[in-house]
């Protein structure tokens, strides 16, 4: 899993096979799979400061929430067009980014994690208190679409092609870095950051770096997703729950190569959906309203055992699953 | 002008005092010993010249400059790189990624050359090569260190510090945990670069061992000096004989 070819063709047949399948897809699943790509996006950006460095964090909704809330804002009330809020939001993320990691990164391990737990809970205070302005829990609409169509079928490829190019941009850089000599740095920080340190690596500067290109991007994929709401939703962009699933996700596929990310974001997301289509299944009469609260209350529950289960079996993740299988099968053809 | 010079250095853990005003200076090209019974604070002066400890009071200059207070990678970019005693490597990485570590830059925005040429420079003079490869063409191996024998960390510990393009090499206790075989290789390896001219300070508590190896000796007890010179002039030295008798013996 560690050659950059291999990492660039599974990235390049996921958002081939992505782009493809779109119009073949029932409308439902589009709109599923244009939201799990806004969070392969989060994923893949968290992978490439926790995957690849070992600092877990817990908070990266707060990048989400910081691009999300600019963008938003500043369409809404100062009437500035989408391409010039966006890019002001991802800004304003990174450099959110840059401020807290300076002194984040000095505590290390479960301390970080708690600290970065923080950010999101406090920002959502903030976000109350002027909730006069920013509209609280109940969020704004109102803001500027990202696909301004009359028809809701054209809205929706828009929307789905646009985040599509987003996804695949996202993942052609975070792959190249990730395979490049700052990720080889990343990489060594993570297993043994003291022994970077002697090699004459200035480690802090670099765990900077990558939480900086973290924050730009998942306040890349915060800014996208308010556009395509065409709406700030407080309970989307200060959302601990998927703070939490980004790091799900990329465990899932594998953490610390990116492509791994990837693959967990349309897990997750599709595996929620498939739960959820399953809970709204017709049933013969008599059974249904049993089945169906059943299903519907435990859903959720089921998904995340199954997910357990699948880490149990493969705890480096789903992709060096498969890679290590597809290695030791190449191995047996050779041997014999 | 010496290339290393420590001065008055001391360093105490609560009520022990680990190093107690030690001075020494190390000249281009030599080979010097810090010898002492265990205990006697070989390692912790390594950790001050590292900058992995802070000294109480004191001064250590690298080529004529104040490095007291700097950072580790700051003083590895300054040309001081360290061998530790337990090896420190990058576990989920080949033999080869972890050498290769060594020679990328500090810098994240850079056009520095490709790292390989070097990477496999170190391997070379480490002796890490494939022993398959080409003739006059090393390739790194590309094991995990796990695989490795204590010998084979031992090289690979060596290459990812030659990696950084030392002028000055620590080697605390090069030879801990080695077979007899092993340590005629790696005491074969140190001699090796001696010869190409590497400037060395060697931390070992056993003074046999490094006698043939080094031009210079100084012994530590109890973190203080109490004798410097010829291998020959420390080992007549009956303080020293004194130190080690009632340390253990030597």
């Amino acid at each position: 899993m560690s050659s950059r070819a291999v990492r660039f063709s599974i990235l390049g047949t996921t958002v081939i096979v992505m782009a493809v399948v779109a119009p073949f897809l029932p409308s439902k699943w589009m709109t599923t799979l244009t939201y799990a790509q806004i969070f392969a996006v989060y994923a893949m950006g968290w992978d490439i400061l926790s995957g690849m460095t070992g600092q877990i964090s817990f908070g990266h909704i707060f990048f989400v929430a910081v691009a999300g809330y600019t963008t938003g804002l500043l369409n809404l009330y100062v009437k500035w067009p989408i391409w010039a809020t966006i890019p002001l939001g991802v800004m304003m993320a990174v450099l959110a980014g840059l401020l807290f990691s300076v002194p984040a990164l000095r505590l290390r391990g479960p301390y970080f994690s708690l600290i970065t737990l923080i950010l999101p809970l406090a920002a959502a205070r903030l976000v109350i208190i002027l909730a006069d302005w920013t509209g609280g829990e109940l969020g704004k609409f109102g803001v500027a679409a990202l696909c301004p169509f009359p028809d809701f079928k054209a809205n929706q490829y828009c929307n789905y092609y646009s985040l599509w190019g987003v996804m695949t941009g996202v993942g052609l850089f975070l792959v190249w870095l990730s395979t490049s000599r700052v990720g080889k740095i990343l990489e060594a920080i993570r297993e043994n950051e003291e022994a970077v340190e002697a090699a004459g690596i200035n480690t802090a500067k670099y765990k900077i770096f990558a939480f900086a290109v973290s924050a730009c991007v998942v306040g890349l994929g915060g800014a996208f997703s308010v556009h395509a709401n065409e709406a700030i939703f407080f309970n989307s962009l200060m959302s601990l729950t998927t703070s939490l699933e980004m790091i799900v996700a990329s465990v899932i596929g594998g953490m610390g190569i990116i492509v791994g990310a990837l693959w967990g974001g349309f897990l997750v997301r599709g595996g929620e959906q498939v739960i959820r289509e399953l809970a709204q299944l017709k049933l013969p009469i008599g059974t249904e309203g049993l089945a169906l609260s059943f299903l519907e209350r435990w859903a959720t529950l089921i998904f995340f055992t199954l997910l357990i289960i699948l880490l149990f079996f493969a705890r480096q993740g789903l992709l060096p699953l498969l890679a290590g299988l597809f290695r030791r099968r190449r191995g047996e053809v050779r041997g014999g | 002008m010496a290339l290393l010079h420590v001065e008055n250095l001391r360093k105490s853990f609560g009520g022990l005092m680990a190093v107690k005003d030690l001075s020494f200076h190390v000249e281009p090209g030599e080979i010097v010993g810090l010898i002492g019974p265990n205990g006697a604070g070989k390692s912790t002066v390594f950790n001050l010249i590292m900058g992995i400890l802070k000294p109480d009071r004191g001064q250590i200059f690298f080529k004529g400059q104040e490095i007291t207070h700097w950072p580790t990678y700051k003083i590895v970019n300054a040309g001081i790189a360290r061998v530790f005693q337990i090896a420190q490597y990058f576990p989920r990485k080949t033999v080869y990624e972890n050498v290769e570590i060594s020679a990328i830059p500090n810098e994240i925005f850079t056009r520095a050359p490709d790292p390989t040429p070097k990477t496999l420079q170190s391997c070379e003079r480490t002796g890490l090569c494939e022993h398959s490869s080409h003739e006059n063409h090393c390739i790194c191996r590309e094991e995990l260190p796990g695989m490795l024998p204590q010998g084979g960390l031992r090289r690979l510990e060596l290459a990812r510090a030659i990696g950084t393009d030392p002028e000055l090499l620590l080697l605390d206790e090069p030879f801990a945990g080695l077979s007899p075989a092993e340590v005629d290789e790696i005491s074969h390896l140190i001699a090796s670069l001696r010869n190409e001219g590497q400037t060395i300070v060697l931390v070992d508590h056993n003074m046999r061992g490094v006698m043939r190896l080094v031009d210079r000796i100084v012994v530590l007890c109890f973190g203080e000096k109490i004798a410097e010179g010829t291998p020959e002039e420390v080992a007549r030295n009956p303080q020293v004989q004194e130190a080690y008798l009632a340390g253990g013996g030597f």
